[in-house]
């Protein structure tokens, strides 16, 4: 059994997947009819504290390190994310709160390593992700999780891939990681989408954003590709112009093909960071 | 009476020359980049293990070979140093994975006690600073030599040290078990005379 834990591949994909799956299962049930449905969403960023637990290990408070200050910003996220879906908040004040959480993350990860006017760019360019995670998926919209939840996929996705070919094996890890996590609460969302957003779900999409910064600012990686996997966040308006009927079908169809269309970019992002290295990807 | 006090107070004054101790003077030295070795050793899967070397190190070494509490080390490794001999392993070495490079450039060793154990040996007591954690190692240190030397004509005095470290313990866990987490530390060095 200590065999599999310690196995990557596992520690990246089945674990979380299973992790996050159980992780949704067990708040939704917690939490009740109405509170349930909001904060299931927060397996999401507690599976993947729990797998960066596993994998790197809890780091020392306070945090020697940006990828400490990665686990304990998460930690804050997902928090913020139960305590304000717990009580229900909603609209500009739960934007309000996920836009200080996240900024003063990135602050606090990121403000070591500027030097340049490069870093300064690459700072600005989070901040601006990170006011699209705050205001631009407001938690009161109507929408399901599904599109939010594709995204976040799609993203997570790209940083790990983008990681791995750049030699920080922990950072892909850990994206992966919350890719799979968010599998598993798609897995409860498809065909049906039973779950809300919510504030946890921007926690998480902040997770991504704090992943991005970690591996733009301390290692080797062409973390400028992941620019590429931006337009993932566009998927849920193509996907309302796709050709598909009102009905279950129709829905279960449209947050499928949505999800495909957030990936590519995503694919497209790893295939760059591959060819700049010359088709020669880590592991050695 | 005069006579008696006069010898009485010679008398004195050798027993007190002869008896005491002859204090010699701790004397700085610089280390030689040119002629010291940092190297480590890990386990790798548990096939083989792994060895490495620091390319850039620094320090000075303050010796008194009469009074070994009057010595001292203090050794500054660039971390972005690092060398196993494979470009992309060097480059995950460097990465937030391992030494972190970019965020901790360096890693530190200051004496904190040395002890002696036998004529040419000791143990090196220091306060090992990794990935900005600090926590006591005790190193086994041989004496191997000091002289001019007769390459570069310089005063010189060589050390031999060896020690084991967990990396874990200061904060270097990622790969753990799969990659070693005790690090085998052999380091060889010269220092010259400052």
């Amino acid at each position: 059994m200590n065999e599999l834990l310690n196995d990557p591949f596992v520690q990246s994909s089945a674990l979380p997947l299973a992790l996050g799956f159980a992780l949704v299962g067990v708040l939704r049930v917690a939490g009740g009819a109405a509170v349930g449905r909001r904060i299931a969403v927060a397996g999401i960023a507690a599976a993947f504290l729990a797998v960066f637990a596993l994998v790197i290990g809890v780091p020392a408070l306070p945090p020697p390190s940006s990828m400490g200050k990665l686990f304990w910003s998460a930690a804050v996220g997902l928090a913020l994310g139960l305590a304000t879906d717990t009580v229900g908040l909603r609209g500009r004040a739960a934007s309000a709160l996920v836009a200080v959480w996240l900024s003063g993350s990135l602050a606090w990860i990121a403000a070591p390593a500027i030097a340049s006017a490069a870093d300064v760019a690459t700072a600005l360019i989070l901040l601006a992700v990170g006011a699209w995670v705050a205001f631009g998926r407001l938690p009161s919209r109507a929408e399901g999780p599904a599109a939010p939840a594709a995204v976040l996929l799609a993203l997570a996705l790209a940083v790990g891939g983008t990681a791995l070919i750049g030699s920080s094996a922990s950072i892909a890890q850990a994206a992966l990681a919350l890719a799979a996590a968010t599998g598993g609460f798609l897995l409860w969302n498809w065909p049906v989408e039973r779950h809300a957003w919510g504030v946890s779900g921007q926690a998480a999409l902040g997770i991504v954003v704090l992943l991005a910064a970690v591996l733009a600012f301390f290692t080797q990686a062409q973390a400028a590709l992941l620019l590429i996997a931006l337009p993932a966040v566009l998927a849920d308006h193509l996907r309302r112009r796709l050709p598909l009927p009102e009905t279950g079908f129709g829905r279960a169809a449209g947050t499928a093909a949505m999800t495909v269309i957030a990936i590519l970019p995503a694919l497209a992002a790893i295939g760059a960071a591959y060819l700049l290295t010359g088709g020669e990807a880590s592991p050695y | 009476m005069k006579k008696l006090f006069a010898a009485a107070l010679l008398a004195s004054a050798t027993i007190v020359a002869i008896g005491a101790p002859a204090f010699a003077a701790p004397v700085s030295y610089k280390i030689d980049p040119a002629h010291t070795a940092v190297v480590f050793i890990v386990n790798h899967l548990g096939f083989a293990n792994a060895v490495g070397r620091f390319n850039t190190v620094s320090g000075d070494v303050t010796f008194d070979k009469d009074a070994v509490q009057n010595n001292a080390v203090n050794v500054v490794i660039e971390t972005a140093s690092v060398d196993t001999n494979h470009a992309k392993r060097d480059e995950h070495l460097r990465s937030p994975d391992f030494f972190n490079a970019k965020e901790f450039p360096q890693l530190t060793f200051k004496s904190t006690k040395v002890e002696r154990t036998g004529e040419t040996s000791g143990k090196l007591h220091g306060d090992l600073t990794l990935l900005g954690v600090t926590k006591p190692v005790v190193l086994d240190v041989t004496f191997n030599k000091e002289g001019v030397s007769p390459a570069s004509k310089k005063e010189t005095a060589g050390f031999s040290a060896r020690g084991t470290i967990k990396r874990s313990d200061f904060g270097m866990k990622y790969g753990v078990p799969n990659i070693g987490d005790e690090i085998t530390l052999l380091i060889e060095a010269e220092a010259v005379k400052s």
